[in-house]
Parts: C-alpha cells; structure tokens; sequence
C-alpha cells in the first residue's frame, strides 16, 4: 500500500497533543530503538490508531496493539507512572471513531435536552457518518479500544 | 519512515462505516503515472474518517494507496485536460503535489468535495468540543430554571450538581476509564433507584422516567452521577426515619447507599 511519506512528515511537524521521548519497541524481535526529540530529527515511523488497543504493561509502560493480532504489541516505556498514565489516556482518545462516538453522544444529549439539532447550524446533520446507526453493529468491535480495559 | 501499514490496510477492508466511497479518477498522485490518453486511471475510492483509500476496484483484498487527511484543503481543479468534475487536495508541504482527482458527475464531486474537506480530525475535534460547550449550557441553564421554578416548593433540594459541571477532570473526556461507552452510560442513567423513590416530591422524581436525564450532572461521568443520586437516597432515609421517630443526631449526611 502505498502512501505519502513527505505528507505524514509534513504531519508530524503540526502542533503536538503530546511529546515526549520514550523507549519503543516494536512486534518484531530486536528493533528496539528511543522514539526521537520532536523539535529534531525526523520521524522514525507513525502509527496510526484506530481499532487499536491501548493498556498499561508493567513495569511502568504501556503497549498499542491492533485488533486484528492483539498479540503484536508495540511496546513504550514511560519515565513514570503520571507519563503513563496520561499517554494512554490521550492514545484511547486519539481515534477518529472515539471522536465520531463522542459527537453522537453530544448530539442525542443536545437533542433530547433543547429538542433541536445542534449539527444543523453546521450543515452536516445529514451526514451519514453522525448518524446513530453508522456506529459498527458488530458489538465486540463497537467496543474495542474503549472497552478493553474492562475486560482485562 | 516506518507505518503500521498492515493494520491500516486491516482497517480499510474491515466492516468498520466508510464515510464515503465511489469510483474517481486520478492523476500524477504518488505511484500513480497518467495514463498516455490522460484520461486518469480509475480506482475505487473508500473515506474512512480521516483516512482516504484507493482500490484497484471494488473487490480488491488490499488497498492501492493511502492519504492521510491531515492539514490539507480541498477545492475544485482544473483537470490536465479539459476535465469536468475534478478536484485536488492540496497539503501545506513543500514537495508535496496536490493529488488530482476527477468524480464521474456534478453531484458526486460536490459529495466527495464535502466529505473530503470536512474529513479531518481536526475539524471532528473541533465539532464536538462546540457541542460539548453547548450541552453543558444547555444543562445549566435548564437546571437553573428548574430550581427557580421549585424555591417555592417545602422539599425543593437544590442540586449539589452545578458543582461537579465546573471544568475539571471530567472536560474533555467522555469515557473515563471505568465507564463504558455511550450504551452502557444510558442504561445506567435509567436503572430504577428504588421503587420507594417515586414518593420523593423533589427533582430527583422527574429523573426517574426511564432514558431521560434533563438535568441530572454530566452522565458521560459515572461518579458524579453516582453522588448525585445518592443525595437524594440520603434524603430520602432521613425521612423514613424520622417518621419511624428514630433521633436525627447520629445520622450522617455522608452516608451512600
């Protein structure tokens, strides 16, 4: 598959929700490596979250592994239990279906509390992406990367 | 520079909702020459979020290409030749060209134009913190009105709520990490307290029709709305007991069910 790699650098230079140095390592055997310094050099590699499973691995770190081998896990090591925690916080937040849950959540609030359509004023209420029922009927996967943690 | 790309590609083909798919032409994007008649090659196209495939066609087991749409604008282009219904994605990046794409009619570029630009996480972020500002007015201002409305009334019990919708730990997440997601917050609200609790004259009586929370505290925290509840449980055994005539003065206020 291919894909724009200047784009995804140009990406990474945007503003950051976080930054921080941390040590990674990978699924594969052996390719450990330190995640590098935001303001130098360029990026080592990119993960892109969704359906992905966030949880804390002792000691101290965390791990990102996707749903489809929940066994292959990228492995990050924190400085301290505070940076850990805030990481996976912002890392189960980070995907765009958590958001997409989050403004559905808001508007059936909205709605229910004012009786109007709050993504009317922004001409998107008939988006089918807003909509309910564009949430996955499939429960399992509807819940995972917010629910996991429950299950552990 | 090294990406998941075979979760990604797992992501693309899953069931998961695509925001957008439909054949487009394109032209000179990465890996992708122009045909010698210029004509754009055709591929089948897949917007998941923030995410835009490409197919060879609607079968394919694995995605052609992948645009992550981040920082970039959309907007209607002239095609190399006299193309109708194009448009580009231009990224703010030097070396960067803009990917050329071309719809099969009017009404698919306008689609497509309008999924793409509004198709960032960054516009999805910015959506719902408006609408997260404007539940929370919505519900202060409701619950204001609701307590100017019962000053008059004996047992009128002001909500200790307003206190917890200050912006604090709650802002800014939805889902905090021992609740579940938006089904299981809803079944939660509307779990019966307590058949006895239909006798309590107060606001609480109004939260317990089912599936409703007017104007009970942020329901996205379990906690708060715990709390909440359980003021009107204490209230509600202090009067038991004073009607069974037992003495008030050991009764702790604090005390949850």
């Amino acid at each position: 598959m291919r894909y724009n790699e200047k784009e995804l650098r140009a990406l990474s230079r945007q503003p950051a929700e976080m930054a921080a140095e941390m040590g990674m390592r990978g699924p594969k055997k052996g390719s450990g490596e330190r995640g590098s310094r935001p303001c130098l050099a360029q990026p080592l590699g990119a993960l892109l979250l969704e359906r992905c499973r966030v949880v804390p691995e002792e000691p101290g770190g965390f791990s990102i592994s996707f749903l489809e081998d929940p066994e292959r896990k990228y492995r990050f090591e924190c400085c301290s239990q505070e940076q850990c925690k805030e990481w996976i916080e912002a890392l189960r937040q980070a995907s765009y279906e958590y958001m997409r849950r989050s403004l559905i959540f808001y508007r059936n609030e909205i709605k229910k509390m004012t009786g109007k359509d709050p993504l009317e004023q922004f001409g998107i209420s008939e988006e089918a992406r807003f909509k309910l029922n564009s949430l996955p009927r499939n429960g399992r996967t509807a819940c995972i990367g917010s629910q996991l943690d429950t299950l552990d | 520079m090294k990406l998941n790309k075979r979760s990604v590609a797992h992501y693309a083909l899953s069931n998961s909702p695509a925001d957008q798919t439909g054949f487009l032409r394109t032209w000179g994007g990465p890996g992708t020459p122009p045909t010698p008649s210029g004509t754009g090659r055709r591929c089948w196209f897949v917007l998941k979020g923030n995410l835009l495939f490409s197919f060879e066609s609607r079968e394919s087991q694995a995605p052609l290409s992948l645009v992550v749409l981040e920082g970039c604008t959309v907007e209607l282009a002239e095609a190399p030749v006299p193309e109708e219904f194009a448009f580009a994605i231009r990224f703010d990046a030097p070396g960067v060209r803009p990917h050329l794409l071309a719809a099969d009619g009017q009404a698919a570029q306008e689609a497509w134009v309008k999924a793409l630009s509004r198709a960032s996480f960054g516009y999805m972020r910015l959506v719902v913190r408006e609408l997260e500002s404007q539940l929370q007015d919505a519900r202060q201002s409701l619950a204001l009105h609701r307590c100017a409305s019962q000053k008059a009334s004996a047992s009128c019990r002001k909500p200790q709520a307003p206190d917890c919708w200050t912006p604090g730990s709650e802002n800014g997440h939805l889902f905090p990490r021992d609740c579940s997601p938006i089904s299981s917050v809803e079944e939660r609200v509307s779990r019966p307290t307590g058949r006895d609790l239909v006798e309590f004259q107060g606001p609480a009586s109004l939260l317990l029709n089912r599936g409703q929370s007017p104007v009970s505290p942020e329901t996205s925290c379990f906690s708060t709305l715990h709390d909440w509840y359980g003021q009107e449980i204490s209230e509600l055994k202090r009067r038991w007991q004073q009607r069974a005539g037992e003495s008030q003065s050991g009764f702790k206020q604090q005390d949850r069910p």
